[in-house]
């Protein structure tokens, strides 16, 4: 009678978790609004027309950047935060954990699907930017040609790569990966607390709070480590902050790359590996929490 | 309750473990002079509490890429007091965009400057040519500023060598940093032959132009521009070079 | 001797009071045991413990002490869950799916694939009555429907246990009718059903054995028949008796030592009534 048919982990129950959480989130009216936002960001720089083409594309590629940080940052926040609770709420979760389903599955999947979502949106948004960015130097390049027709062909083929340096960039790519990184760190994150949490309006909020004491959790950290005469108080303070928060700050690449700073290979490796930890370690302990949670 | 403690003490562990990896990444950051923004008191009163939390926040360049376009504004308004101030904050929320550096200097020593010079509302002309003045310096301030933010890039070492020269001038100060930039990856061809034209105006330093200029003229043909080969011909005047040496001349 | 479907252990539930050294007794001390092939109704007043307990054996909730198993398997494992169906207390189900979809994602759960899955999912949705619906999304389900979809949910593994939370609350009484008769389907087929329900009514007409719950303790158990009965009363229905029948009967009751308790014109219920007065206009647009 005891039919081992069981597996006590399956891939397959992990993908039908995962994609229906993508299905719900793609329902999600905020995933159109935050979408919608994205674009106009990304389309109002297009009517940067009266700067110069250097302004033009560091303003592009800022805001193109900025915008999907803000986008992802939030998605990851806002889609994750409502999941468990809304579950719950429709009792659909004792359902599916009525199932022969890991609890550890069901976390999976449904982080798996967010950072699908998210995954979907960066793979979008560059997409959109690329073009953008690639029609303007297009039309730079093409009224540069013109303007300079009777100079040495030297000095037009300078200019010309004057124009494409100052618009595409390999390390472009870097920030980006850099950027989704960090909102699967969010997304992770997010979810660890909603284990606990019990609304997603507060887990909402509680991420807010890490979101901004995450940006400053390195300056905190550089100032426990030193050894200063700072108060008992506020060194165990600043400790705290620096144990309990990740430093959000590390994942800001961005800035530097739009203004052409290249990030060697190193430094992009380690970065995407730190942030692949935390999402792991955060998982770990959402299912820590969940494992024996009362539902 | 139990595992609420465990909870908590893996997070503090894991926080732990994670310090010195982020400790030694903070250092790479500074050592790339990435993030090389001092989040000070400063800062906080140029921009406001809210975009100082919002550059805090990973939107710093957005907050900048705002506080540019006003200074693109105030520029159309030819409010160069709003230009300073705003390039101020531009450059200091974002110092490793070349770019800022450059047309901050460039609005204050040739733009505000010339604005200054034709000022209807100030009858003395010795005043407008102190306040003409005080615009080339803030302009140099902006460029000397940039380069030590950007050691590493060639652009604003030639800015500054093209503000020397034709600011100040100077031709020996020009040269020096368009050498300068010249020795930069990334140096458009023409920062070596500015610098040896600046040279070339040097008094007592012709030969060491004419060697430039001369060793430019050897590497071949995209090198013989017109103003190259005039300048050449000018050194080789003034040097007496024998004409075995000279280079020849020029079919109209 | 087979192993019950369902057997529960000494099981006892405290809930912790956040922020107050106090917990509030959900279960205490249960023991309860479910024959497989048999419906077992648990019965109580709201927060007499019934979902708790329901909970309990699904491994959803873990007991403070006792334990308990499905077919011999602990509750706590995974894998005892192969063996069950469950369906809670009004669920709502993701509405942007169909039912054909809703139950392809619970199917695929379970580890079913392909032209099994598919099959399976006909065959239920043809049980519960939702084939015309199957390419409709949840969001314009009625609620009889949802609990059917529900229930089919609870079925797409096959499994010999299937436990429903207050079945037919908040379903109109022809839809009530409908998965009492899909309930009574499935003990045909020999599967056993656990379920909850403060509508005794219902209990009564299709539950083999019951428990009441009360407080959090189980105060009577036993098989319907056995409790229902009253050991010294006979009920007697007679059909155009005239007066003087009734008279002569209780006369040679009277003469026989008997007492006659109650006597009146038989009442139907007032389900039974709804249920005519409302079938009719449904079936002729069935048959349009």
């Amino acid at each position: 009678m005891n039919s081992s048919s069981h597996r006590a982990f399956s891939l397959g129950r992990i993908a039908a978790i995962t994609v229906n959480t993508l299905t719900e989130l793609t329902r999600l009216k905020i995933f159109y609004v935050l979408l919608f936002f994205a674009l106009f960001l990304i389309g109002s720089s297009i009517f940067m027309a009266r700067l110069t083409f250097q302004q033009e594309f560091q303003v592009l590629k800022d805001i193109a950047l900025g915008s999907m940080n803000i986008f992802t940052s939030v998605l990851a926040v806002v889609a994750t935060a409502r999941l468990i609770p809304q579950d719950l709420e429709d009792r659909t979760i004792y359902t599916i954990l009525a199932k022969p389903v890991p609890r550890s599955e069901y976390l999976f999947g449904k982080l798996a699907g967010v950072l699908l979502l998210l995954a979907l949106s960066v793979i979008i948004m560059s997409a959109l930017f690329f073009v953008v960015l690639n029609i303007r130097e297009q039309t730079v390049l093409s009224d540069t040609a013109r303007q300079m027709g009777a100079a040495p062909a030297e000095q037009v083929a300078e200019a010309l790569d004057a124009v494409r340096a100052s618009a595409f960039n390999v390390n472009l790519l870097s920030g980006i990966a850099i950027i989704f990184i960090k909102a699967c760190l969010l997304a992770s994150l997010t979810l660890f607390v909603s284990t606990f949490a019990t609304t997603s309006i507060f887990t909402t909020i509680v991420m807010v709070f890490v979101y901004f004491i995450g940006h400053l959790e390195g300056i905190a950290r550089e100032y426990w480590l030193q050894a200063n005469s700072a108060g008992w108080m506020t060194k165990a303070f600043l400790g705290l902050v620096a144990l309990l928060f990740p430093d959000l700050q590390l994942f800001n690449l961005s800035d530097d790359i739009v203004v052409g700073t290249a990030i060697p290979l190193a430094l992009f490796v380690k970065t995407i590996a730190l942030g692949s930890f935390y999402i792991v370690f955060y998982l770990l302990l959402a299912w820590a929490v969940f494992y024996r949670k009362e539902l | 309750m139990i595992r609420s403690l465990a909870v908590f003490l893996s997070l503090a562990l894991f926080g732990a473990a994670k310090l010195p990896a982020e400790h030694a990444l903070a250092a790479t950051h500074r050592d790339l002079h990435l993030r090389a923004v001092d989040f000070g008191l400063d800062l906080r009163e140029q921009i406001g509490q809210l975009g100082f939390i919002a550059a805090l926040s990973g939107f710093r360049s957005l907050v900048d890429d705002a506080l540019f376009i006003q200074a693109h504004v105030a520029w159309e308004r030819t409010e160069w007091g709003r230009v300073l101030l705003l390039f101020q904050q531009v450059t200091t929320l974002q110092p490793r965009a070349v770019l800022f550096w450059d047309m901050a200097a460039w609005h204050m020593a040739w733009n505000a400057s010339a604005a200054a010079l034709s000022d209807r509302a100030q009858p003395r002309l010795a005043l407008r040519v102190k306040a003409q003045r005080e615009y080339f310096a803030l302009g140099k301030d902006f460029l000397e500023r940039g380069i030590k933010n950007n050691p590493d890039r060639p652009q604003l070492y030639e800015a500054l060598g093209r503000l020397y020269r034709d600011k100040y001038l100077d031709h020996e100060h020009a040269a020096e940093f368009f050498a300068k930039a010249a020795q930069l990856p990334g140096a458009p061809s023409y920062d070596k032959r500015f610098a040896a034209y600046e040279l070339s105006h040097c008094e007592g330093r012709e030969k060491e132009a004419y060697e430039h200029l001369r060793q430019l003229y050897d590497l071949g043909e995209r090198e013989r521009l017109p103003t190259l080969l005039r300048c050449l011909k000018e050194m080789e005047i003034k040097l007496d070079i024998p004409l075995a040496q000279r280079i020849p001349d020029q079919l109209p | 001797m087979t192993e019950p479907a369902v057997a529960v252990i000494g099981v006892t539930k405290l809930f912790p009071i956040p922020f107050q050294w106090r917990s509030i007794v959900a279960v205490r001390d249960l023991n309860l045991q479910v024959s497989a092939g048999q419906i077992y109704g648990l019965l109580g007043p709201n927060g007499s413990g019934k979902s708790t307990t329901l909970k309990i054996i699904l491994g959803l909730v873990s007991p403070t002490q006792g334990r308990s198993e499905i077919f011999g398997r602990d509750s706590s494992l995974v894998a005892s869950r192969e063996a069950v169906g469950f369906l809670p207390e009004s669920p709502y189900f993701y509405k942007y799916l169909t039912g054909a979809e809703t139950l392809r994602f619970y199917g695929k759960l379970c580890g079913l694939r392909g032209a099994k899955l598919r099959s399976r999912i006909d065959e239920l949705l043809e049980l519960v009555g939702l084939t015309s619906a199957r390419n409709r999304r949840l969001g314009g389900y009625s609620k009889g429907m949802l609990q059917r979809i529900g229930l089919a949910q609870a079925l797409i593994q096959e499994p010999k246990l299937v436990v429903l939370d207050e079945p037919t609350a908040g379903v109109d009484p022809a839809g009530a009718r409908e998965i009492r008769d899909l309930i009574l389907d499935l003990k045909r087929r020999g599967i056993t059903v656990l379920l909850s329900s403060h509508l005794l009514g219902q209990v009564q007409e299709i539950c083999d054995r019951v428990g009441i719950l009360a407080d959090g303790a189980l105060v009577r158990e036993g098989a319907l028949d056995d409790l229902l009965a009253i050991e010294n009363q006979t009920d007697l229905v007679l059909e155009d008796a005239s007066p003087e029948l009734v008279g002569e009967i209780e006369t040679l009751a009277a003469k026989s030592g008997a007492r006659v308790i109650e006597r009146g014109r038989s009442r139907t219920s007032l389900e039974r009534i709804f249920l005519e007065a409302t079938e009719k206009p449904k079936k002729e647009i069935a048959d349009e």
